[in-house]
């Protein structure tokens, strides 16, 4: 036996590939069964698929890096839930490519922001001054959110991506009729007119839980 | 969790930590001619590397890790669908600690409820209670100070748009407001000019002394009696209604803005102001907490 240990000792490929073997085993309990189980793999009832404006606030705040201050997972501890709303579950972000969770909260958890009384207005006012109406927020600005309009030339690639890579249950009228709106209502939308409509959906599956 | 994924887990976890054990256990003990030799034969610019075995406190750690993963996989969930003899998960501790502070706070709320919010407002505990309850879901727009923003009134002060009795508090919260102030250009002549006297005649009603420059005296000579129109909801006297939600314009608070700019935009614009209602986020019992905070912000203060 001992033998072997100094075989695997002088032999460096081998140990690599032992050690990889040895450290897969913890994915292998842990993450595997994931991928089979119903808590994890079946969207809630309650959940739609977000709209072309969401979809688009959704890059945005992607783009601005929003998920690295501002986390969306309520955890299940009472001063979280009493704070922000009922506590996530794996069903409400079957659909999510890529999830947004984050890992640090700068800024206060928003995946039940949609869900508290705040009107459209402020979230408008808060993101091109955050200290006009929060005089000791930390937030960076975004005034710039108001002047950009939204770049619709992949919308209609998202959705489809969404829809044939992912699994999103968008039917191909759907998708058409979100387009309709592209091309319409929303050609001259703005960004920020975008995340608002982002930041307001998030949460509604939950609304009946609050 | 399916019988298949439970066996497939259990075998990974006992296999691994058997595995373990059996390395610990081989990795004792030196083959005969092993322990013959003093040094490994590994040798660096002339230090060799003795032959030895593992240092005991690093090998009683390893076997602790071991012992200890036994414990921990009978007592909480880790072997498949077998959920520990504690019978933890996360959901249930989480209801165990909600359950556990509704039976603190619950006879106190229940108290709260009983006695009347005039009153209220005075118990040490329920500003407590009511100023972590407004930090939470009024700072946001009110300020952590409750002193408002451009746009969102003050709460601590002696003005009220909606009125400041305890009823009127609670309904704001309960039910929420709509202020709407139509755009009023046109009914007041629609010229810039006319927007601009009627702007100076408004500012000029709390700063009387501002009608001392004649140029500012012409502007309030010509808008004054166009104020009619405006008066159907301000008042004959401009001090306002409570019942519309309409400012009075008489007493040099500015929710809008104090500058002759802001007043001749919400002159020509109009304003629509919302405070979204909180029944159903609250429950009755914080809502009156809450309504009494609100309404012992102002109490302390002389007028």
């Amino acid at each position: 036996m001992a033998n072997y240990h100094s075989v695997i000792e002088k032999n460096v490929s081998l140990m690599i590939v032992l050690t990889l073997v040895a450290v897969s085993f913890g994915g292998l309990a842990e993450i595997v069964p994931l991928f089979w189980q119903k808590a994890t793999t079946e969207p809630m009832a309650t959940l739609r698929p977000y709209t072309a404006l969401e979809m688009a606030g959704r890059d945005v705040y992607i783009r601005e890096g929003c998920h690295v201050c501002h986390t969306q997972m309520v955890r299940p501890l009472r001063a979280e839930t009493e704070r922000f709303g009922p506590y996530s579950v794996a069903g409400e972000d079957v659909w999510e490519h890529p999830f947004l969770w984050g890992s640090k909260r700068t800024g206060p958890d928003l995946d039940r922001v949609g869900l508290r009384p705040i009107t459209e207005q402020w979230h408008r006012e808060h993101l091109r001054d955050p200290r006009q109406v929060v005089p000791e927020s930390n937030m960076p600005a975004y005034p710039w959110l108001a002047e950009n309009t939204v770049d619709w030339s992949h919308m209609e690639r998202t959705l489809k991506v969404f829809k044939n890579q992912f699994g999103v249950p968008y039917t191909d009228e759907d998708i058409a009729e979100q387009m309709q709106k592209v091309n319409g209502e929303w050609a001259d939308a703005t960004e920020e007119d975008a995340v608002v409509a982002y930041l307001l959906s998030l949460g509604q599956a939950r609304r009946e839980e609050r | 969790m399916s019988q298949f994924w439970s066996v497939y887990i259990i075998a990974i976890v006992v296999l691994n930590l058997a595995g373990c054990a059996i390395l610990l256990l081989v990795n004792l003990k030196m083959s005969p001619e092993e322990a013959k030799n003093e040094t490994t034969g590994h040798s660096f610019d002339g230090i060799q590397e003795r032959n030895q075995p593992l240092p005991r406190w690093w090998l009683f750690l390893f076997v602790g890790t071991l012992i200890f993963s036994v414990i921990y996989l009978v007592l909480y969930p880790g072997l498949g669908r077998f959920g520990g003899l504690l019978n933890w998960s996360s959901v249930t501790q989480w209801e165990e600690e909600v359950a556990l502070v509704e039976k603190k706070a619950g006879p106190l709320f229940e108290q709260f409820s009983k006695v009347p919010v005039e009153e209220l407002y005075q118990y040490p505990e329920a500003r407590d209670v009511g100023g972590r309850l407004f930090a939470n879901n009024c700072a946001i727009c009110h300020g952590s100070d409750a002193r408002g923003a451009k746009g969102y009134p003050n709460l601590a002060d002696h003005d009220w748009l909606y009125g400041g009795s305890a009823d009127a508090i609670l309904t704001s919260i309960t039910q929420g407001r709509n202020g709407m102030m139509p755009p009023m250009a046109a009914a007041i002549g629609g010229t810039d000019e006319a927007v601009r006297d009627m702007a100076l005649y408004v500012q000029s009603l709390s700063r009387p002394d501002m009608t001392k420059d004649a140029q500012v005296a012409a502007a309030v000579a010509r808008a004054k009696p166009k104020f009619a129109v405006c008066a159907a909801c301000h008042g004959q006297d401009a001090t306002g209604n409570q019942a519309l939600g309409a400012p009075n314009l008489t007493d040099g608070i500015w929710l809008h803005g104090a500058r002759l700019e802001d007043i001749e935009t919400t002159i020509r614009e109009g304003r629509n102001s919302h405070m979204p209602k909180h029944e159903g986020v609250l429950s009755k019992q914080r809502l009156h907490v809450l309504a009494a905070y609100v309404y012992g912000l102002s109490q302390d203060q002389q007028e």
